[in-house]
């Protein structure tokens, strides 16, 4: 099943100018479950995804929530030249396809 | 006696819950009427608002230019200050005029008494500013005392001379001293949004965690709720924890959607780091009150024996110009990420005959790659795109002889295979270059390591 039938929300922002957060909020506690385990959510795959070295990648497991939050570096820092998103929310689409 | 006194007074006399109505997460873009006033009747101890965050980019702040336009930020400035001098109650005002430098919080100054002459109102105002001297910043990067953090290289002494402008995020204190100074009105250059809420209940002796937490919650207005908004919201804060209350009726503030809300632009949603200390969320409690409102306790606050500032400032890079277009032509989109580095070539073999290479030129090709940092291989393509040329130029008739260049020769490139012989883009109107002005980057964004946050942020008291 892919990770955007599952997910009520998934998202992406600045955490300051110089990181990208992604969040992945599910509507149960079972669909939260079942993704928070999977290695596809790793730091491996999603630096993967991203282009960005597994150290660099942070995965938050945060139940209060159902949540999932993912923070890596930007590439760019928001507003530099040759931003392409200065607020960051257009950088969840590698997400959406993710198979669980 | 104003505002915050009478309120200290009441307080000290009669100790009971204190109710901060959070009324716009950004000053600016319209606060809404009916749930404003329904806010308004509830009678709030505390009307705070959010003008301005980092989040915008670096021009406004370079600039000193507010994100928001003036009517609008007229407007929502008259209904908040109308409605707490009518309740007779603190109006706390952060980050004013989008980036909470010297000439946004003017801005926002000029507004606000001109309001005040416009509908009689008279008031006592605290004023504080945000920016950071520069020879005491100097003295600091030689001394050691400003540190990097998330990867930014270390502040030389030639960065803080450049920055168009230089603010620090005050935290509290500041905000603690303006409210024991007996104001109406407090104003802050760039301030944390916990701040804004936060001040008057630790004043009064709430808990610092959960006047935290309460802040950094209703400061985004009704974003926690389920379906998440703009509208105003209520916290009800008590010694033990607080209530949210969105005061649009159809917005609901679920345990699940306010422990959410702890995602929302955080890179840790357990910790919040602030000038003064950490505010620690591990063992926060989420709890129904009724169908609309949730109950949130256990945030606790740990004072840090080492305060910093964060400290943001903009250096202006250039001028900008852009050029808009897009293609219909298959071969010319299969082909348009070889071609358009060519006609870049061919714009720089001509601009710079007898000048030196003193711009930059980028294509962001809509479609394809425009907005994601990372493509998919072998995705198809698409059957238009829209293509932005971007030149940043020492003077705003550089980036412009640029762009138009780029515009001509781009129209008519040849390539091979090429049928659409007439041009190879279309324009949406002309002219199709647009200059925009200065462009900006951050080039501080560091910590300022003090002994007192607040000797950096004066408060200063005047009569309106």
């Amino acid at each position: 099943m892919k990770l955007s039938d599952l997910a009520q929300v998934i998202r992406s922002k600045n955490a300051g100018p110089r990181r990208l957060t992604l969040d992945i909020m599910f509507g149960s506690d079972a669909d939260y479950q079942r993704v928070v385990q999977s290695p596809a959510l790793g730091a491996d795959a999603i630096g993967r995804l991203y282009h960005v070295p597994a150290n660099r990648v942070t995965i938050i497991a945060y139940p209060a929530g159902r949540a999932i939050k993912i923070v890596m570096a930007r590439e760019v820092m928001a507003g530099d030249p040759g931003d392409r998103d200065v607020y960051g929310a257009q950088q969840h689409a590698p997400l959406l396809g993710i198979e669980i | 006696m104003s505002a915050s006194g009478r309120i200290i007074a009441e307080f000290r006399r009669a100790p009971r819950p204190i109710r901060l109505l959070g009324a716009s997460g950004q000053l600016g873009y319209g606060i809404p009427a009916t749930s404003f006033r329904a806010g308004i009747e509830r009678g709030p101890d505390l009307i705070g608002c959010d003008m301005g965050s980092i989040d915008i980019g670096p021009t406004y702040l370079g600039k000193g230019e507010m994100a928001t336009s003036p009517e609008a930020t007229r407007r929502d400035l008259r209904r908040v200050l109308i409605a707490a001098r009518g309740l007779d109650v603190p109006l706390v005002i952060g980050t004013a005029g989008s980036a909470g430098a010297g000439p946004h919080l003017d801005a926002t100054l000029v507004v606000l008494r001109d309001i005040a002459r416009a509908d009689g109102l008279r008031f006592r105002m605290a004023v504080m500013r945000a920016d950071i001297p520069r020879p005491a910043l100097l003295e600091a990067v030689r001394s050691g005392m400003v540190e990097s953090f998330d990867g930014m290289p270390a502040l030389t002494e030639e960065e803080v001379v450049e920055a168009a402008h230089i603010v620090g995020q005050m935290g509290m204190g500041p905000f603690r001293k303006a409210i024991e100074a007996d104001v109406d009105v407090i104003v802050a250059g760039r301030a944390c949004d916990t701040a804004i809420f936060a001040s008057l209940p630790v004043v009064l002796g709430f808990p610092t965690g959960l006047a935290m937490h309460a802040a950094k919650i209703i400061e985004c207005g009704s974003l926690c709720c389920v379906p998440g908004g703009r509208d105003p919201i209520l916290a009800e804060l008590d010694q033990d924890g607080f209530v949210l209350e969105s005061m649009n009726p159809e917005r609901r503030a679920t345990p699940a959607s306010v422990a959410a809300h702890s995602l929302y632009e955080q890179s840790d949603p357990f910790t919040v780091n602030e000038p003064d200390g950490t505010l620690d969320l591990t063992h926060a409690r989420y709890e129904v009150v009724d169908d609309r409102r949730a109950r949130v306790s256990g945030a606790t606050w740990r004072d840090t024996l080492h305060p910093t500032i964060k400290l943001e400032g903009a250096r202006k890079i250039g001028e900008r110009a852009v050029l808009l277009c897009g293609s219909a032509d298959p071969r010319f989109i299969d082909q348009c990420k070889v071609l358009l580095p060519k006609v870049a070539d061919l714009v720089q073999s001509l601009v710079c005959e007898e000048q030196p290479v003193d711009y930059t030129l980028r294509f962001r090709v809509y479609g394809i790659d425009g907005v994601r940092m990372v493509v998919p291989e072998n995705e198809p393509p698409p059957g238009e795109v829209f293509i932005m040329g971007e030149c940043i130029a020492p003077t705003r008739e550089r980036a412009s002889e640029v762009v138009r260049t780029c515009k001509q020769f781009l129209l008519h490139f040849g390539y091979p295979g090429r049928l659409s012989t007439a041009g190879n883009i279309a324009f949406p109107f002309t002219p199709p270059e647009v200059s925009l002005g200065p462009a900006y980057r951050f080039n501080v964004y560091h910590l300022l390591h003090v002994d007192n946050t607040d000797a950096l942020f004066p408060v200063e008291v005047e009569s309106v």
